[in-house]
């Protein structure tokens, strides 16, 4: 009799707690990066729980993320994690794909079944994917040597770190710096190293670099490997840095290169809106899979351009999480 | 080692170069004065000291590494067993447990990984790749577990010493890292070639079944070597986080191929038996100054790899060429 009861009771909850799941209709949208190991697809998740947050206060759906992929990055285990999330039956996927070609068939596939698929900091351009949200890396590229050439002046000697050599949006950086430069025959890239990614590897070069050019007015890090370490381990490069000797641009506006550049290390940054990764491929999912939306084929996130002047205000925003406000001007 | 030294008569003028490691020695001699003909920084000592920094971790390692492959071993867990012992000493030290604790916290985690894997070889009898494939998987997984990718950052002044501060020694400063490669290097050294610990370990590479029937337990020097190999990794590790100051999960990615390749440059066999611990030291050392010495060039970025490859298999050529004119050579 115990027995019967307690089955009976815990049928009633379970039927109740159906009920109420079924009321608001929910909707589930994946959102996959391109990796889980890489910390700056953290902020673009908070971005697109926050998104989804707001849109099920808002009503009259309930909207959950889906926040999955690979540990590392790799193209073959994310179409796999791309095939999972379509079995799931989600209602919108928003990937940045880790090779534009190696996801075309499960994007394709995914868009077949019926699920809107765009595609936001890392494209698969000839995919049936229905937009691309992402930043325009050959401008940010023109935008770090504005930056640079405000600083030190057009006349001295650049250096360029990279990180992978190929890797295509760190080129498009550096086609669009070079671009830049160009108009400018005072100034000369001296050269052009690459640390793989690699925090180690990426200190080592900077101060070989200083030592071999020791009359170096400015740096371009396409990205901000060698920034992570602390200080102490540059001692070349600080030196200069402090003394103005040579002026450093970099990219990503990450907290750690936001209090170098409080503390003068840094020039200048460009930034990608991380959070909008999340936030606005939820908010653009939404309003193609809810209203009927069109969009055209690529949408520009935008950058945060960031200096001495408007650092305070991207601190604030890192430390409230509110990177909806817009930026006060760089200049 | 065994006959074959003797097998040539030589005349007593060329008796050091029947030194093993006499053509590696030369090929770094040579790599050297050319980069220092070819460029005005190669040759001061603050470059000296960077290069000799920048490698002392890999040759830490690979000090470990060549005990294992003398055994007739391998282990591809050491670029992950780097991250993670630097990893779990940095998160220790942001839990304020100290600076003891936390080094030690480091260096056991390394040791107890290299157990493992030592347990897997001797006991489970899983072949050395796979076995240390799976254990570099997992400890790299616990990498970004434990993170959730974030780099841990902002350690205490009085750790980052081991790795930043330079000793002043006549006037130049020597980087600690350095000096510990050294002690290291000479303790290994010693061990391996002063102690019946060291000759178990070259008898089990050359013969294992030789070994065995000798009355040697080829299972507990194997648990041996794969343990110190995991705890000397565990010291590099710590020694390029204090350096750098932050401890990323991704950190020392790839680099175990760079510290095998240290250890086989060196004139470590990959077939067991052979190998000695300078070799490795000089095997560490051409890597780093091949890599500075493009920087350096201005060589470009993009071509560097290729001639890096060119280089090292050219000098192993050159080094075998000599071994087989000397005689060395079977």
């Amino acid at each position: 009799m115990k027995r019967f009861v307690l089955i009976v009771s815990l049928l009633i909850i379970f039927l109740l707690m159906s009920a109420t799941a079924q009321q608001p209709k929910k909707l589930v949208f994946a959102w996959i990066p391109k990796a889980l190991n890489n910390p700056v697809f953290e902020l673009g998740r908070d971005g697109a729980f926050k998104r989804a947050e707001e849109l099920s206060k808002q009503g009259p759906y309930k909207f959950e993320i889906l926040y999955v992929g690979s540990v590392a990055s790799d193209a073959t285990e994310q179409a796999r994690v791309v095939e999972d999330v379509v079995a799931r039956k989600v209602d919108g996927i928003g990937i940045s794909c880790n090779d534009p070609t190696a996801l075309i068939d499960v994007i394709n596939k995914a868009v077949e079944a019926g699920i809107p698929v765009m595609t936001w900091d890392a494209d698969s351009p000839k995919s049936k994917r229905f937009t691309y949200l992402g930043v325009n890396n050959y401008e940010g590229g023109r935008w770090a040597a504005k930056l640079l050439i405000k600083a030190m002046g057009t006349k001295g000697d650049v250096a360029m770190l990279t990180g992978v050599p190929g890797a295509l949006n760190l080129e498009e950086r550096m086609r669009g710096f070079r671009y830049e430069i160009k108009g400018y025959p005072d100034i000369k890239i001296v050269t052009t190293v690459a640390c793989y990614d690699d925090i180690n590897k990426g200190v080592q070069v900077v101060e070989e670099v200083m030592q071999a050019y020791p009359k170096l007015r400015g740096w371009f890090f396409v990205g901000l490997w060698p920034l992570f370490a602390e200080r102490g381990s540059m001692p070349l490069w600080e030196k200069a840095a402090k003394a103005k000797k040579v002026f450093t641009v970099a990219f990503d506006t990450l907290p750690v290169e936001l209090q170098l550049l409080k503390e003068g290390y840094l020039c200048g940054l460009v930034g990608q809106k991380y959070w909008g990764w999340g936030y606005d491929t939820i908010d653009i999912l939404y309003r193609r899979v809810v209203k009927g939306e069109k969009f055209p084929d690529w949408i520009d996130s935008g950058m945060d351009i960031v200096t001495k002047k408007n650092v305070d205000a991207m601190i604030r925003a890192w430390l409230l999480k509110d990177f909806k406000t817009p930026l006060p001007p760089p200049f | 080692m065994r006959n074959r030294v003797s097998r040539r008569p030589l005349t007593q003028v060329f008796k050091f170069q029947r030194i093993q490691e006499i053509g590696i020695l030369l090929i770094l001699f040579i790599l050297s004065l050319f980069l220092s003909i070819a460029t005005p920084t190669f040759l001061t000592s603050t470059n000296i000291f960077n290069i000799l920094r920048a490698f002392s971790w890999i040759a830490i390692s690979a000090f470990g590494i060549s005990m294992v492959i003398i055994t007739g071993g391998i282990d591809l867990s050491v670029g992950s067993v780097m991250a993670l012992s630097g990893l779990i000493t940095a998160m220790m030290l942001r839990a304020n447990l100290g600076d003891f604790l936390s080094i030690l916290g480091g260096l056991l985690i390394g040791a107890f990984v290299g157990f493992i894997n030592g347990l897997l070889v001797s006991k489970a009898n899983l072949p050395p790749f796979v076995a240390t494939l799976g254990t570099m998987s997992i400890a790299r997984g616990f990498c970004y577990g434990l993170t959730g990718g974030w780099p841990v950052r902002e350690l205490p002044r009085s750790f980052m010493f081991w790795g930043q501060y330079d000793i002043p020694i006549l006037g130049i400063g020597i980087p600690l890292p350095v000096v510990v490669m050294i002690i290291l290097g000479i303790v290994v050294s010693l061990f391996l070639n002063r102690t019946v610990w060291g000759y178990k370990i070259y008898a089990v590479g050359g013969n294992e079944q030789a070994a065995r029937l000798s009355g040697i337990n080829t299972g507990r020097i194997k648990l041996l070597v794969y343990t110190l190999c995991g705890l000397l990794t565990a010291v590099g590790g710590l020694l390029m986080t204090a350096r750098l100051g932050v401890a990323a999960p991704t950190a020392a990615s790839g680099y175990e191929l760079d510290i095998i390749a240290s250890a086989v440059i060196g004139g470590t066999s990959l077939t067991g038996g052979e190998g000695t611990i300078l070799g490795v030291l000089i095997g560490a050392a051409i890597m780093q100054v091949l890599r500075t010495g493009m920087v350096l060039l201005g060589f470009p970025a993009y071509w560097q790899p290729s001639a890096i490859g060119a280089i090292i298999i050219l000098a192993i050529m050159f080094d075998q060429y000599r071994k087989k004119k000397m005689g060395l050579l079977r």
